[in-house]
């Protein structure tokens, strides 16, 4: 007894400390991880490290496209993100059809056009309410998947799918709008720039989210290109780049619109680059509705194969393209493509090479979430552990657009 | 006495609050909210059907966990959140004309010279309020350590830090009442006739607040956040505990909105008897709903930033709150 008093004495009491350095594994089941597993290393309240643990959702795209049809890629092509697929359908399509060398009529590349944006409000819409939700603003998350609603019920209208639209064919699209979806889209326009007001009341205006969103997860305009940023976050960073302006594809050339720049990089101006970017979708909408030329919605090299019967049912009829049969197997030429586009999340790239036979030899997709991992890695490190979700939902960082 | 405001009432109270905050939140964002079980009252059978799904769940106990602690920490973490309902006067007992008057000796407070519908009467119900209530937060660090999960650690590290900085501002807001009307019996602020609303603005403020973060509502939900701890020092409960886990709260919200309406607004004045204690409750249901109506507005804050705002600002504002109330009792 007299012993342990000593020791007690000479070497004081022993407390047991916890540590403040640990490990916390959030996900791949977990309410704010998404499908994949953020294995962060903590010290105290400050992330030291960030692992990210992603392929919790890889439907491995590229080598299953390796035993597909062109055409029957289509549909898989777009799974990966099924909220921005216009996007991914368009840019493997522009991809094959390099490789076919085939002319697309006006008016598809319109229609092209107008599908994209209405899916790029979308998919901002989307991205907006996951990033309410993760900083416990349940009014933008309900908002976010509310107001994105009359969007894709003009998608269904147009394609007749709310999401995984497979709309876009190789040399066209697959239907026609009308004066009912344009009647449509017009309410939509006023009914979104309408709720927009009530979006900066309620979520960017206010005081909770400022003070949550600003100077968080900053991305200067040097690491913003170094680590390989795209889309809305590389231009809340101050790099004025857009695939749509540096490199126009479907209507793009035509259309007058402007790519919003913010200089700040935190998580708040990301959320005003997408603001903006569904006003100025919107204003594109209402362009091309005005100007989109009459004609054909499919190239007449695919489109003289429709046999005349059912040509006439569902073309004259319905102003819908039946796929000819020369679609099912088609066999491109030897050789190789590469093709890019703007998607809701940024810049998406195909790259196919053709061995001259029914299946691609190789596809390779590189889409914008994939691009992010890293960054969401970098801007992570140093920040509070309540900051993982803010930068998190603020890159719109899609786990299974960056599995594929 | 048993009834008003008692436990049934206390359940009562609480599925109406939950309701009302899924169809509050509901009208704000475009949704129905609780719609089919029974649809004439607004699906409020809802609660009623959800409270009994959680009550017959099986209730999981981690193998990790300390059992006893684990279990012990919701139950005492409800009753503690309900004990506090003893020592507020929901209304005073007229000497005659009202059914409740055969007990006007029983309950009879002779430091406010009043009869009340009060469980426990005692000259410094006030006190005994605060006691009782800054008991929860020490038991919900001990659930939190019980269920040995990490994100509940963390949980009650965010809440202990939080603790220190609401529990300052409800004990000055509360003691410049106090100091205001010289008392710290509530049925005696009550019977003043000046709400404290009006003699003591600042203190009223800083107690909602206080109140607001006290109960995890939002914007200061950080001990809870879903996002980020997953249910905090809650994570690992099922079933009836769960329950338990989730009402403590509600129970602390609904308390801190009697204390508020009747240190506040004024209490059941100017009735009494029932109708009084029925318009002391609605006035308390009021400020409940407006805390759980911030749902709908804010997401939650930072840790640091609720820190910063509780100290910096709201800190200084309880103490101006003290001497407004040293004023202020010169003339009370």
């Amino acid at each position: 007894m007299t012993e342990e008093v000593e020791k007690i004495l000479k070497g004081g009491l022993e407390v047991e400390i916890v540590p403040v350095e640990g490990e916390l594994n959030v996900g791949p089941q977990h309410p704010g991880s998404g499908h994949m597993r953020i294995f962060v290393r903590l010290n105290g309240d400050i992330i030291e490290d960030v692992d990210l643990d992603v392929g919790y959702v890889h439907r491995s795209v590229e080598k299953l496209s390796e035993n597909r049809n062109y055409i029957h890629l289509i549909p898989l092509i777009e799974r990966p993100a099924i909220l921005d697929s216009i996007h991914m359908n368009m840019a493997y399509i522009m991809a094959v059809e390099k490789i076919l060398n085939v002319d697309v009529p006006p008016r598809a590349l319109y229609l092209r056009s107008f599908a994209a944006e209405v899916n790029r409000i979308a998919s901002h819409l989307y991205g907006m309410g996951i990033f309410g939700v993760f900083m416990g603003h349940s009014t933008a998350f309900m908002w976010g998947f509310g107001d994105r609603e009359v969007w894709v019920e003009i998608l269904q209208a147009l394609t007749g799918a709310r999401v995984t639209n497979s709309y876009i064919l190789p040399g066209g699209v697959r239907r026609d709008i009308t004066p009912v979806i344009m009647e449509m889209t017009e309410k939509a326009i006023k009914y979104t720039r309408r709720k927009l007001n009530d979006w900066k009341g309620i979520f960017v205006n206010n005081p909770n989210i400022k003070a949550r969103t600003q100077n968080v997860g900053v991305m200067t305009k040097e690491n913003a290109i170094r680590w390989g940023a795209v889309g809305p976050n590389l231009r809340a960073s101050g790099v004025a780049f857009d695939v749509r302006k540096a490199e126009p594809y479907a209507a793009y050339d035509k259309l007058d619109f402007e790519i919003p720049v913010y200089k700040e990089g935190d998580a708040y101006a990301r959320t005003l680059v997408r603001i903006e970017e569904i006003e100025q979708s919107m204003k594109m909408l209402e362009q091309i509705m005005r100007e989109i030329p009459q004609g054909n919605i499919l190239s007449d090299r695919f489109f003289k194969q429709i046999p005349p019967i059912r040509l006439k049912k569902w073309w004259e009829g319905q102003h819908r393209i039946v796929m000819p049969g020369y679609y099912a197997s088609f066999r491109p030429p030897k050789g190789e493509a590469f093709a890019r586009v703007e998607a809701g999340r940024g810049e998406l790239a195909f790259y196919v090479i053709s061995d001259g036979t029914a299946k691609p030899y190789r596809l390779r997709m590189i889409t914008p979430s994939y691009r992010l991992i890293k960054v969401f890695r970098e801007l992570a490190k140093g920040s509070r552990y309540a900051d993982l979700v803010t930068i998190y939902g603020s890159l719109d960082y899609f786990p299974p657009e960056a599995d594929r | 006495m048993i009834v008003f405001p008692g436990l049934i009432f206390s359940l009562i109270t609480l599925l109406t609050a939950i309701w009302a905050e899924r169809k509050i939140a509901a009208k704000i964002q475009m949704r129905f909210g609780p719609y089919y079980a029974s649809k004439r009252i607004g699906g409020y059978f809802q609660l009623i059907a959800d409270a009994i799904k959680f009550g017959l769940a099986e209730i999981i106990v981690p193998s990790n966990s300390i059992r006893e602690f684990f279990i012990l920490g919701p139950i005492l973490i409800t009753a503690f959140a309900f004990l506090p309902m003893a020592f507020i006067p929901v209304s005073q007992i007229p000497s005659s004309g009202s059914i409740t008057s055969p007990y006007y000796r029983f309950f009879f407070d002779k430091f406010a010279g009043i009869s009340l519908y009060q469980p426990i009467i005692t000259p410094y119900s006030l006190l005994f309020i605060i006691a009782v209530a800054s008991v929860v937060p020490i038991l919900t660090v001990m659930t939190a350590w019980a269920s040995n999960n990490r994100f509940s650690l963390i949980s009650a590290i965010r809440e202990g830090i939080l603790t220190v900085a609401y529990d300052t501002l409800i004990i000055i807001a509360l003691i410049s009442m106090g100091i205001e009307y010289h008392t710290l019996d509530i049925a005696s602020i009550v019977k003043t006739g000046v709400p404290g609303i009006i003699a003591n603005p600042i203190a009223a403020f800083v107690f909602f607040v206080a109140l607001l973060m006290g109960t995890a509502r939002f914007p200061f939900d950080v001990a809870e956040a879903d996002t980020e701890l997953v249910t905090g020092a809650f994570t690992e409960y099922s079933g009836l505990l769960f329950v338990l886990s989730m009402a403590g709260p509600y129970l602390l919200t609904f308390v801190y909105s009697l204390v508020f309406a009747t240190v506040f607004l004024g209490g059941w004045l100017p009735l009494m008897g029932i109708p009084g204690a029925i318009l002391t409750v609605i006035k308390a249901l009021i400020i409940l709903f407006f805390s759980v109506f911030m749902r709908s507005v804010y997401g939650r804050y930072r840790i640091d930033q609720i820190l910063r705002g509780g100290w910096k600002y709201f800190f200084p504002a309880a103490l101006l709150a003290l001497i407004i109330g040293m004023i202020g009792g010169i003339f009370l």
